[in-house]
């Protein structure tokens, strides 16, 4: 029996948890803005570098699955 | 099989005639609500769009139904390349993204001459037209790089960045031309990486010297200084996984979408190239830039 796909799909585990992270990165961000408006853009550039580091997981975790599947 | 798509190409071809029709006599019979309460005003809108929509999607069907009729069924499989092909230069196995990322880089380099010769000396003292856009790219990374650095680096790292952003974005651009874009092979985004490790160290050392800067990697205590090391390789490895795998991954959805249209894929994946070879590159780029300058600015502090 081939296991591969069932790797694949676990490897994609760290989508789920960057996703609800981001989301919760974003709406902090979102508070501070509210509450600040002044300081956006230091806030922006904060979340976006926050986002990126967040996303990277997820990223790996993409790469792994393409890899798992696709090369032999 | 063959019925259905040449009903689909009259089904098509009516409904582009009716639109063309209704937008005909909409505008024999214009409304005259132009100033009237802004319900009137809402309706009279969506009456003017809805011949527009009609139109479009007739046209997207009946050419869907005549690409089907002359080259029969979608043969297209769905396929994934984590590395690109080869093709043979001078007898010799390259890989594509070589060749479309040497060709993005004489591009720009063309473009770079074309700018000094002909737009550099027509600028003048108040911007306008062209001057306009170069003057704000070039300001407004000059300043992000000074506002993201503890002293100023003077302004060959501003350079090195628009020079990574610009082609980044060419490569992006490759891929509207239904080439592979040389950013989704693993390779080129290393290589860029590399760049990017390369002058983290250059300006840590240029500006602690060596043994400073092999210091402040033992700072807190010695025990943490091989995890340090263990940090700074991994940087670029990061680098290089998060531009590859977000270029691929564009590159597969707009390929799962191609497979899953068909013969249909016309028009409509223009609507999420514009999302994943447009908007998506300037998102990575302005990540690249981002990480790079705090790396650098984590270095020199």
């Amino acid at each position: 029996m081939d296991l591969t796909p069932i790797g694949a799909a676990l490897a994609l585990l760290p989508a789920m948890g960057a996703g609800i992270m981001m989301g919760f990165a974003t709406g902090k961000a979102v508070e501070a803005v509210a509450r600040q408006p002044e300081a956006s853009g230091k806030i922006n550039s904060i979340l976006l570098l926050g986002l990126a580091l967040v996303e990277s997981t997820a990223i790996y975790g993409f790469v792994t699955a393409l890899i798992m599947l696709f090369v032999r | 099989m063959n019925v259905k798509t040449l009903v689909l190409l009259i089904l098509g071809a009516l409904l582009a005639a009716g639109g063309l029709v209704l937008r005909a006599l909409a505008r024999k019979f214009p409304e005259p609500a132009a100033d009237a309460q802004k319900p009137e005003v809402r309706r009279y809108r969506r009456r003017k769009r809805l011949p527009a929509v009609l139109f479009w999607l007739g046209v997207w069907l009946s050419v869907t139904a005549l690409i089907s009729l002359l080259f029969g069924p979608s043969q297209r499989e769905f396929s994934v390349e984590i590395l690109p092909p080869l093709t043979s230069v001078l007898g010799l196995p390259v890989s594509s993204a070589v060749l479309t990322g040497f060709s993005v880089s004489g591009a720009l380099i063309l473009l770079a001459v074309l700018f000094r010769l002909f737009v550099f000396p027509r600028f003048t003292e108040t911007p306008h037209g062209l001057q306009n856009v170069v003057e704000l790219a070039v300001e407004w990374l000059s300043r992000y790089c000074r506002a993201n650095l503890c002293r100023p680096l003077g302004e060959n790292l501003a350079a090195y960045l628009f020079t990574v952003a610009l082609y980044m974005i060419g490569c992006a651009a490759v891929e509207l031309l239904g080439l592979r874009a040389p950013t989704s092979d693993i390779l080129t985004t290393f290589a860029m990486a590399l760049v990017t490790f390369f002058l983290i160290n250059f300006y840590g050392i240029r500006s602690k010297g060596l043994g400073g800067r092999l210091r402040s990697m033992a700072r807190p205590t010695p025990v943490i200084f091989p995890i340090k090391i263990l940090t700074d390789v991994a940087v670029p490895v990061s680098l290089a996984c998060r531009l590859f795998g977000n270029m691929l991954g564009g590159m597969i959805v707009m390929e799962l979408l191609y497979f899953a249209l068909g013969n249909a894929a016309f028009g409509a994946p223009a609507v999420l190239g514009l999302y994943f070879n447009v908007f998506h590159p300037l998102i990575q780029v302005f990540i690249f830039i981002t990480l790079s300058l705090t790396f650098i600015n984590e270095a020199i502090e």
